[in-house]
């Protein structure tokens, strides 16, 4: 068989080293492409907030564009809490995703009964495999994340972006 | 709508399950061959309905559509009913559930379910990649929640927590359905034995998973005929085996909407399980073989309490004191489940209700005596929806 050149048989030639959206790890977080952009402003801004329902005051999470309880569009912008308890915890030794470097440390959260969160999955950040115990108390981080380029009209734009994790509280 | 007439599964096949060497097309071919082998007479004009459940085809095999691929590959020409269904793991059982009320309600006689995937691609990273899309993408996946493993083993230490389940009594799933899965030579796994030792000593894949605590990913197809009744009767002279009752639940999509205490509780399984039975007009008791998602081991030993069949807590020493073996009250999966004969996720739901079929006919290759109800269980997404169907030798009166 002869040798092939390398440009001959490696990547899609057709895409030409193009942005693929359907394979972004990431939210399309700019607001041409969601209802719940605010989240992600806020989130540049340091807050970890979500929708309430201004007609039965229900809290949900993801925020949403209307209440998953009453169904009504009215909804409100509410900051919810930054600390966390960890119940359990997975440090992932084989098959992270593409994007996500080992340790990837994965905890199962606890914002406490009272709170309008009670359960979520965080990943834990500047974090070394064995430090994470237990009980520990985790804060809300937020981080920038690659941007993407979307099309307006016949120009192109580029979005930045951000989004959030857990820390140790030390 | 009253319902007229009873639906029944007549037969089915699998492809080989496994790291296959063939288009996702090819082994949906694969699996009609097994179905036509172990329906001899059946002819494409019978089909009237056609189902394929498939999750990856769209992404992995460039197949969105997919029902007119299957249709012009099988030399189908449907005319009730030409649909694809996704439920991730469910996806099949799910065709089930509505190829079931096709047939009650008399719109379809004769319908073809059958699931696929391609899982391997050309590299592997790109299977881990494709999993951040089968769960809540935007949020639990930007988590980096992809391969299930470690969502499972907070799971399994949460039940170890909070009920002393321990890894031997997780092993006991695995050993026990490597002996069900011999002589399956579809299976993934087919020829391979697991010794206690064996299972403790695995390499850590999630702790506290070792290696057989988990199922593989596999490509593969199955399928089967369900069937109205009479049209089952001209088809097959075996037993009838009905489709008595189904049920299905979702809850939530990510973590934040997580139905039970802890991780170690799921309600949404046990509330499905109770819409299933009391369709069938039947309780736990009544079972005489299941088929449940054994993803992982202890997804098993957490379905047999959900399910009712011993006591919420007491699943870790039900599974080692050996109930779920071919003599135990509830031999479970006696094909050797995901665990062995691995898990093409679309095609998984039919490959159990091809093994609770040929157990209430009589003709299992490890046979329950005188099995005359079977049940099979799928999870699907990270725990999000449960999927239940129980069969019979006699339809709900």
């Amino acid at each position: 068989m002869a040798e092939l050149q390398k440009a001959e048989i490696v990547g899609t030639p057709a895409l030409d080293g193009q942005y693929i959206g359907e394979m972004d790890i990431w939210p399309f977080e700019a607001p041409e492409f969601n209802r719940i952009y605010p989240f992600y402003d806020n989130l540049r801004a340091g807050k970890f907030t979500t929708t309430k329902c201004k007609k039965c005051g229900h809290i949900t999470f993801p925020p949403q564009v209307i209440c998953p309880k009453c169904w009504s569009d009215e909804l409100e912008w509410v900051e919810l809490p930054q600390r966390a308890k960890v119940v359990t915890l997975t440090e992932t030794q084989a098959g992270a995703p593409l994007g996500f470097e080992p340790p990837l440390i994965l905890a199962w959260l606890t914002f406490g009964d009272k709170g309008p969160l009670k359960h979520l999955l965080g990943r834990i950040i500047h974090c070394k495999e064995g430090e994470l115990k237990e009980g520990d108390e985790v804060k809300f981080v937020t981080f920038s994340v690659p941007a993407h380029p979307f099309e307006v009209k016949k120009d192109t734009k580029i979005s930045d972006r951000v989004f959030y994790a857990f820390e140790l509280v030390k | 709508m009253a319902q007229t007439r009873n639906a029944v599964i007549v037969g089915g096949g699998t492809s080989k399950f496994g790291v296959r060497q063939a288009h996702l097309l090819d082994m949906i071919q694969e699996a009609m061959r097994a179905c036509a082998d172990d329906l001899p007479g059946l002819k494409p004009a019978d089909i009237d309905g056609l189902i394929i459940a498939t999750t990856m085809a769209g992404r992995h095999s460039s197949a969105l559509n997919t029902a007119p691929l299957v249709v012009q590959r099988l030399g189908l020409s449907p005319t009730s009913i030409c649909i694809r269904v996704d439920t991730l793991c469910a996806g099949s059982n799910s065709a089930i559930i509505v190829a079931k009320g096709l047939i009650e309600s008399g719109i379809a006689d004769v319908i073809l379910v059958t699931g696929g995937e391609k899982v391997y691609m050309p590299q592997r990273w790109e299977t881990n990649y494709t999993q951040l899309a089968v769960n809540d993408h935007d949020w639990d996946s930007a988590m980096g929640l992809g391969v299930p493993p470690p969502f499972f083993a907070m799971i399994a230490k949460m039940h170890m927590k909070r009920y002393g389940t321990t890894k031997e009594q997780m092993a006991h799933v695995s050993v026990t359905n490597y002996g069900h899965g011999e002589g399956h030579v579809n299976g993934h796994f087919a020829g391979r034995t697991l010794t206690m030792e064996q299972a403790l000593e695995a390499r850590i894949i999630a702790d506290p998973f070792g290696l057989y605590d988990c199922c593989p990913l596999s490509d593969g197809a199955s399928a089967v005929v369900i069937a109205s009744e009479e049209r089952a009767k001209a088809m097959s002279d075996r037993p009838l085996v009905y489709l008595r009752g189904t049920g299905q639940h979702a809850t939530h999509s990510m973590s934040a909407g997580w139905p039970g205490d802890t991780l170690a509780e799921w309600p949404h399984l046990k509330t499905a399980g109770e819409v299933a039975f009391k369709n069938a007009k039947l309780t736990p008791k009544d079972i005489d073989i299941a088929e449940t998602h054994d993803c992982f081991t202890i997804s098993e030993i957490i379905e047999l309490e959900e399910l009712g069949f011993c006591k919420k807590g007491e699943g870790g020493a039900f599974v080692a004191s050996g109930e779920i073996g071919l003599n135990g009250t509830i031999p479970t999966n006696t094909d050797g489940g995901l665990l062995v004969y691995g898990h093409p996720f679309g095609a998984s739901g039919a490959r159990q209700a091809i093994e609770i079929c040929k157990q209430l006919q009589g003709r299992a290759i490890h046979q329950v005596k005188d099995a005359a109800f079977g049940l099979t269980h799928n999870l699907s997404g990270t725990c999000a929806q449960h999927t239940v169907v129980i069969y019979g030798k006699e339809p709900v009166k």
